[in-house]
Parts: C-alpha cells; sequence; structure tokens
C-alpha cells in the first residue's frame, strides 16, 4: 500500500508542476465545450426546433391566401414575415440575404381558382347529363394562376420540400372545399331558409404525435449542450493519453523505469498507482466539465445541460471511461519509443475515435457505412452512457453495456502495454 | 557455495532475440563481499547486460547467479531488498524537490516517517546537499545531480551497490566527493560493482577488477596484480593491450 499511495502522491505532484500540462488536461477541454456548444447550438436548433424565416407576400384577398398562411403557421417550420411588395423587391431583399425563401400569392388568387374548380366542375356535370348549369359562373380560363416560390441558392432540400409540401396541401384543401361546395350547389341541398349548408371540410383521417419517451427528462432533446458536454467530456479524458504516455516514455528514458524495476515488489503497484493518479485527474476533469455544461454555458445563453438523477450511473461511466482512457494511455507509452512518437500518435488516433464515436457530429447524421466502425470507438460507448443518463433518465443497469465494454477496453489496453513490454525486456 | 561471496556468477549466458551471437558468453567470476569490483570493458563488450542481469532486468539464457547466497532466479525480491543501482542517466523526477524525489524512493523500500526522514537527511549531508533539500532536481548543475542520484542508490543501505558511470560528465569536485563516499560506503561493508570507461578512477578504487570483451572475461584479479603480469604502468595501458585499439561503436 505504501509503494502504491507514494506512486499516487508523486504523480500528482508531478502534475500539478507541470503547468502545459494541466492547461491541456483542464482549461483546453472545458474551453474547447463551451466553444463546441456555441458554435454547434445553431446546427443543433436548426436540425431540431430552429424555425426556417419565409417572407409571404399575399396579395390575395380571398380564402386561398389565408388558407396558405394558416397552413403555414399550423406546419411551426417557418417563421413567416408578411409584407407587400413587389416581385422585384422581394428578390432584392433575397439578393441582400434578408430571407432565404418568399411566397408571392397574385392578387385574386382565390377568385381564379374558385374560377378554375367552377368550369372543371360544369364541364363534368354536361358530361354526366346534368343540362342545368346555369347557376355556376363561367369564366375566362386562359389566364395561369401562378403561385411564386423563390428559393436562395443556399436553400436546403428539405426546407424546398417543406414548403411545396404545405403550399400543395392549402391549395387542394381549398380546391376540395370548392368542389364540394359546387357539387352542393348544383344538386340543389339547400335548406328550407334558402341558405347552403357550409359545412367545413373534415380530415377523415387524424395523425397522432406520439412521444415515446413519457418523463419530462426523457422528453428532453438532443441540443448543442446536451450533445457537446458529454461528447468533449469523454473527449477530455481520452486527451490525458498524451500526458500519460509522455509520462511512461519519460521515466524509460531517464533511466527512472529501470530503477523502479530494481526495487522490490511488483511494477504492477507502480503503474497502478500511476493509473489511480490519472483515473483521478479523468474524474476531476469529468466533474469540472459537468459544472461548465450547468452553471457556465447557461450564461451563454445556452440551455442548462441536465444530468438526470443517478449520480451512481455517472460516477460508473466516468469511472470506467478513465479506465479505459488510461488503460490507452499505457498502450500508447509501452509501444511508441518516444514522446513525439506517442503524442502525434495520442492525439491522432483520439481525434479518429473521436471522429467515430459521434464526438464531433452525432451519429445519427453519419453515414450508414460509417455506423459500422462506430461501434468499436471507446469514445461512443462513453458519450453513448452519458446519453443513456442524460436524455433518457438511464439507470445503473442501462450504462452496464457500456461500463462493461470501456472496462474490458481498459483491461485488453493494459494486457497489451503489459506483454509487450514484458517480451521486449527479455 | 562460498560464504565469503557476494556474488557467485558460473556459465552466465544471454542471446537477445534476433541474435545469432551472444552478448554474454558463458562467463563466471566471483565478487567477494566488502571489495569494490571494476566491470570494465570497450562500448558492447557486455558489462550493461551482465549489470542487467545481476540486478534483475533481464534474464539469462542459461547460467546460475547467487547474490549473498540468495538464487537470482528464485528469490530475486529478496535479493533487490539487499541491492542498490546508481543508473548512469539521472533517474530522478526533475520537477520534484530532492527531498520528494528521495522520499518516494525510501517509500519504494518500504522506509518511512522519522527513520527515512533522519537517513535522508543524513545522507543529503554527506554529499553536501542538506541546504537543497527541498529545491527541484531541475534546477540543479551536472554534479548536484550525480551526487543525488548516487543518494538514491543508498538510502536503504543495500549490501551490494550496482554503479554504471557514477562519476560521468561531473567536475572534479564532485567526483572526488563520489569516490570518497564510495570509500566511506566500502567500509561500512557495502559491496561495490562498478562499471566505468575512467580507467584512472577504477585503478584507485577498485579492489578487483573484470576486463570483458566481446561477451567473455578476458583478465579478472586485483588491478595492480594485472598491471605487472602484463608488463604495464597503467590500468588504461593493460585495458588497450587487451581489448585492443579499434574504434568500439
Amino acid at each position: 500500500m505504501l509503494r502504491l499511495y507514494s506512486t499516487i502522491q508523486k504523480e500528482i505532484l508531478i502534475l500539478l508542476r507541470d503547468r502545459g500540462g494541466l492547461i491541456i488536461m483542464f482549461i483546453m477541454p472545458m474551453a474547447m465545450i463551451t466553444l463546441m456548444a456555441l458554435i454547434q447550438d445553431a446546427p443543433f436548433r436548426d436540425y431540431q426546433e430552429m424555425r426556417i424565416p419565409l417572407l409571404l407576400v399575399n396579395n390575395d384577398n380571398g380564402n386561398l391566401g389565408s388558407t396558405i398562411d394558416l397552413g403555414l403557421n399550423e406546419s411551426k417550420i417557418f417563421e413567416i414575415t408578411k409584407l407587400h411588395l413587389d416581385q422585384d423587391i422581394v428578390k432584392q431583399k433575397m439578393k441582400s440575404g434578408d430571407y432565404d425563401i418568399a411566397i408571392i400569392i397574385p392578387e385574386g388568387a382565390s377568385k381564379m381558382l374558385n374560377s378554375k374548380v367552377s368550369n372543371f366542375v360544369t364541364k363534368k356535370l354536361n358530361e354526366a347529363g346534368f343540362s342545368d348549369t346555369s347557376s355556376i359562373t363561367k369564366t375566362d380560363l386562359t389566364q395561369e394562376l401562378n403561385l411564386e416560390i423563390l428559393f436562395s441558392p443556399e436553400t436546403k432540400k428539405s426546407f424546398k420540400a417543406s414548403i411545396l409540401s404545405t403550399l400543395k396541401q392549402a391549395t387542394s384543401k381549398i380546391e376540395t372545399q370548392t368542389l364540394l361546395e359546387l357539387f352542393n350547389k348544383e344538386l340543389k341541398q339547400e335548406d328550407k331558409s334558402g341558405k347552403r349548408k357550409s359545412e367545413p371540410m373534415k380530415d377523415f383521417v387524424n395523425f397522432q404525435e406520439i412521444n415515446t419517451v413519457e418523463t419530462p427528462a426523457e422528453a428532453l432533446k438532443l441540443n448543442s449542450v446536451q450533445h457537446n458536454v458529454p461528447a468533449w467530456t469523454i473527449f477530455g479524458m481520452f486527451f490525458i493519453v498524451i500526458s500519460m504516455s509522455g509520462s511512461i516514455i519519460k521515466e524509460r528514458d531517464d533511466g527512472s523505469y529501470t530503477r523502479i524495476l530494481t526495487m522490490p515488489g511488483l511494477y504492477i503497484t507502480v503503474l497502478a498507482g500511476k493509473i489511480a493518479a490519472y483515473l483521478l485527474i479523468c474524474l476531476i476533469q469529468c466533474v469540472l466539465m459537468l459544472m461548465v455544461g450547468i452553471y457556465i454555458l447557461p450564461q451563454f445563453g445556452l440551455p442548462q445541460l441536465v444530468i438526470g438523477n443517478s449520480i451512481p450511473a455517472i460516477s460508473i461511466v466516468a469511472i470506467t471511461a478513465g479506465l479505459a482512457a488510461t488503460g490507452y494511455g499505457v498502450f500508447v507509452g509501452s509501444i511508441f519509443k518516444t514522446h513525439q512518437q506517442a503524442s502525434t500518435f495520442g492525439a491522432i488516433s483520439v481525434v479518429i475515435l473521436a471522429a467515430l464515436g459521434g464526438i464531433w457530429v452525432p451519429v445519427f447524421v453519419m453515414p450508414e457505412s460509417l455506423k459500422i466502425a462506430v461501434e468499436f470507438s471507446p469514445l461512443y460507448w462513453g458519450l453513448s452512457a452519458f446519453h443513456k443518463l442524460f436524455l433518457n433518465e438511464g439507470t445503473v443497469q442501462s450504462i452496464l453495456p457500456y461500463a462493461f465494454k470501456l472496462l474490458l477496453f481498459f483491461i485488453f489496453t493494459l494486457s497489451f502495454a503489459f506483454l509487450y513490454t514484458k517480451n521486449n525486456r527479455s | 557455495m562460498n560464504a565469503t561471496a557476494a556474488i557467485e556468477v558460473k556459465n552466465l549466458l544471454k542471446t537477445y532475440k534476433g541474435s545469432a551471437i551472444p552478448a554474454v558468453n558463458s562467463i563466471s567470476f566471483t565478487v567477494e563481499k566488502g571489495s569494490i569490483f571494476g566491470l570494465l570493458g570497450p562500448n558492447g563488450a557486455g558489462k550493461t547486460t551482465t549489470i542487467s542481469i545481476l540486478c534483475g532486468l533481464s534474464k539469462a539464457s542459461t547460467g546460475d547467479v547467487t547474490l549473498m547466497g540468495l538464487s537470482l532466479k528464485k528469490q530475486l525480491n529478496e535479493i533487490k531488498q539487499l541491492i542498490g543501482v546508481v543508473p548512469q542517466e539521472i533517474a530522478l523526477y526533475p520537477t520534484l524537490t530532492a527531498f520528494e524525489n528521495l522520499r518516494y524512493i525510501g517509500n519504494m523500500y518500504g522506509l518511512k516517517g522519522d527513520n527515512l526522514r533522519k537517513k535522508i537527511k543524513e545522507n543529503l549531508e554527506l554529499v553536501g546537499l542538506s541546504e537543497f533539500a527541498e529545491k527541484q532536481i531541475i534546477t540543479f548543475s551536472g554534479g548536484m545531480k550525480r551526487r543525488i542520484n548516487l543518494v538514491a542508490g543508498i538510502l536503504h543501505e543495500p549490501k551490494i551497490l550496482f554503479l554504471d558511470e557514477p562519476t560521468v560528465g561531473v567536475d572534479v569536485q564532485s567526483r572526488n566527493l563520489i569516490t570518497e563516499h564510495l570509500h566511506l560506503l566500502n567500509n561500512a561493508g557495502c559491496t561495490i560493482i562498478y562499471t566505468s570507461h575512467l580507467m584512472e578512477e577504477a585503478e584507485n578504487l577498485c579492489t578487483s577488477i573484470a576486463i570483458i570483451d566481446h561477451g567473455k572475461i578476458i583478465a579478472t584479479g586485483e588491478p595492480k596484480k594485472l598491471i605487472q603480469e602484463h608488463s604495464k604502468s597503467t590500468l588504461e595501458q593493460l585495458f588497450l593491450k587487451l581489448t585492443g585499439k579499434k574504434l568500439r561503436d
């Protein structure tokens, strides 16, 4: 125990006196979390909750204009600005970047649509043998009814599809309503008071939105903070590989490792002391970074991090992720001969594992081919466990598979490093 | 078993993986208790391999080694408690103070508390570093680092001390202090195994030597006797006669 305690004490003293290392281990990940959460806030909201700015120029005074307006509003995906402008001015405003999407409903659009539908109904009734269609107004149909939709080149396909869908829905509703009214009128289905029944169109099929999660925490959306804080926490913990591998290589280079090997007791005790010291650093990192999400990020106008309510489960994830990171540090420190090699490989490999693990961008936006590789990243296991806890109110039981994988990774890297070193020493 | 022997080496052979030529080729020698034994040889002769095996850092391919009557193969952990090693490198943590370094090393040997503090204080006084106990090693001169490196190897009062070029690259005063300290340790009963390229220092310090080349011991005995036997006036001349003047890299 004295050897273990003494090694932990020695490692902590060395780490505390390494200002550069402290910056890499604490300040940089905290700055990274803040920066990435701020940068990715817009794309996340864009993806999930941000509304699309849209200019609506409604020159129509009839039901078509108002139905389109209502449909766009009800879709809740547009932030609508209503103005009465000429097409040229609208184009100018779009060119200057004021709007990405504009819809121009021409004057008399409703009247024109009604006339076109009337003409269609008259034609069909005549074909069916209803000769007396005098009550239906006949109009000139040579004029085209065009709703103008202006898109900037940057407009996403999904936005275009949303707008076209909303417009088609609004116009077909008007068309159907008008058709029914005209058929009613022609079939003389009027009430005794002489007033035509104007029954509004009903939807025959209702679309019911059901949330697959039930509790308030589970309903929490994956926003920039909920993604970035756990993601960069895991990344920061794994970045310890640079300091740790550097420490192992330095001990080997300056003869300390040789001296330790000539001392009584097993080297594994000394290694355990080193792992314990770096694990402690990982845990402090984790706590600090979660605190950034809870207390600092809201100061920048970002949502507060919600960490669920299972502290034991969070502790298990933090400890197993920390062990996986330190195991990887021992592995890198053992197989590389120079600090430069180890730090370069360590940093790049962690970045690659982070990219695969959904740290940079969430896994659900990755191409299908990459989603298979994701399963092999320890950073993904750590992040998934945190997501389980922070987004789905996970319990200890729910994160155990991830914790088990992280622990296996620790055992594997440590065993490999041990065997590699033993083989090279003999 | 020789009761007066601190170290007995019999037919020690070591061949590294991938190498056809043994680094150490069936050598045998005895180091008497209380002696200062110089293991001398040119670069690549097999000195470091021999010392590594004796310290338990590397395993011999074949052969038997006993230290203070204990088998290296079977009682390595007990042997480690009896030996001290002063590597050629300054094997200390530069950002820790002299005291913190020595406390860590002492703890590794099971020393603690007042006993450890007393030993650290005494040893720092002996090498003239008492006032630098709380200074970081990184601030020390080359000579000071060598002296503290020596203290780190003897803090637990080993029965056998291995020294690999302990005075390389240090000023004359520090070298003098280190050799004086080695004599003191030896007088107190510590057997010293010493390797160096400094023949004059070895001649003055060692009570017996072995000259090793190409993995074989080519001469062994008291330095003065060996010099006389080969009709040379210094150990350096003898060394060059036995190992040749061809450069070794």
